[in-house]
């Protein structure tokens, strides 16, 4: 996702949190297995 | 970490699984589901402040299936305005409208008619009058062309397989130096084509 905002334009693109989120869910192991997470993603667009 | 898209994959059958699953989400969030839904979780687990749920109706967030907290990324600042691409029962997008104040503009977009009237109900009982609410989706989205100070979007790139035209349609509407705070999934590895294909897998 990074690389697509970046290929887009976008500066200082940038995951800042990252969240367990389908711990306790039916898709935990799916998720384990694939390595899932939850993250928050920051970017800018330029040109300001 | 990357997200893929298959080539020749089922969108239209894809959009109509989501559509189905936010659907029953909205209509019954009690329900059965593979994912984590209602505020208990968005504090326990994401973070999000239980008192400023707490301020919000019920029926918005009991809808709320997020998967982590575009808030936690930076301020709303007062008198922006926010675009939520997917807002869903709207519980990020009141969140926003209450940051942005009466100066501000919220303006929340989805495809899924019982969410927006979630969303759209929300709002005016909350008497948040600057909240705007519209049908569409990402790839085509109802903005106008620059008139955006920031964009949030929670749990929603992840289900759009045309990521680049998305990822576009946020730039266009966007202001130079407008800021996106975004929420979403991401994979750790890359998958094959068979996982590619799973449609369970991609609204999981």
């Amino acid at each position: 996702m990074i690389g697509v905002f970046q290929a887009s334009g976008f500066t200082s693109v940038a995951i800042t949190h990252r969240f367990d989120c389908f711990a306790g869910t039916t898709k935990e192991r799916t998720a384990r297995r694939y390595g899932v997470l939850g993250v928050n993603l920051s970017a800018a667009r330029g040109g300001a | 970490m990357a997200i893929t898209c298959p080539v020749n994959f089922d969108v239209k059958s894809l959009r109509e699984e989501v559509q189905s699953i936010y659907s029953r989400v909205a209509d019954a969030p009690q329900g059965e589901f593979h994912f984590h839904r209602g505020p208990a979780y968005a504090t326990r687990m994401l973070g999000y402040d239980s008192a400023e749920l707490a301020a919000l109706p019920a029926d918005v967030t009991s809808s709320f299936a997020g998967v982590a907290n575009p808030h936690a990324i930076a301020p709303i600042p007062n008198g922006a305005t926010v675009v939520d691409i997917g807002c869903g029962a709207g519980m990020d997008l009141l969140l926003a409208a209450r940051r942005v104040g009466p100066a501000g503009r919220a303006i929340g977009v989805d495809m899924t008619e019982a969410m927006r009237q979630r969303a759209a109900a929300g709002a005016a009982q909350c008497g948040l009058h600057h909240v705007d609410v519209r049908a569409g989706d990402a790839t085509n989205l109802p903005v106008d062309t620059a008139s955006v100070d920031i964009v949030i979007s929670h749990g929603v790139l992840n289900l759009i397989p045309a990521k680049e035209r998305a990822v576009a349609e946020i730039a266009r509407i966007l202001k130079p130096g407008g800021r996106v705070q975004i929420g979403d999934i991401v994979i750790g590895e890359v998958l094959d084509d068979k996982a590619l294909a799973d449609i369970d897998l991609w609204t999981g």
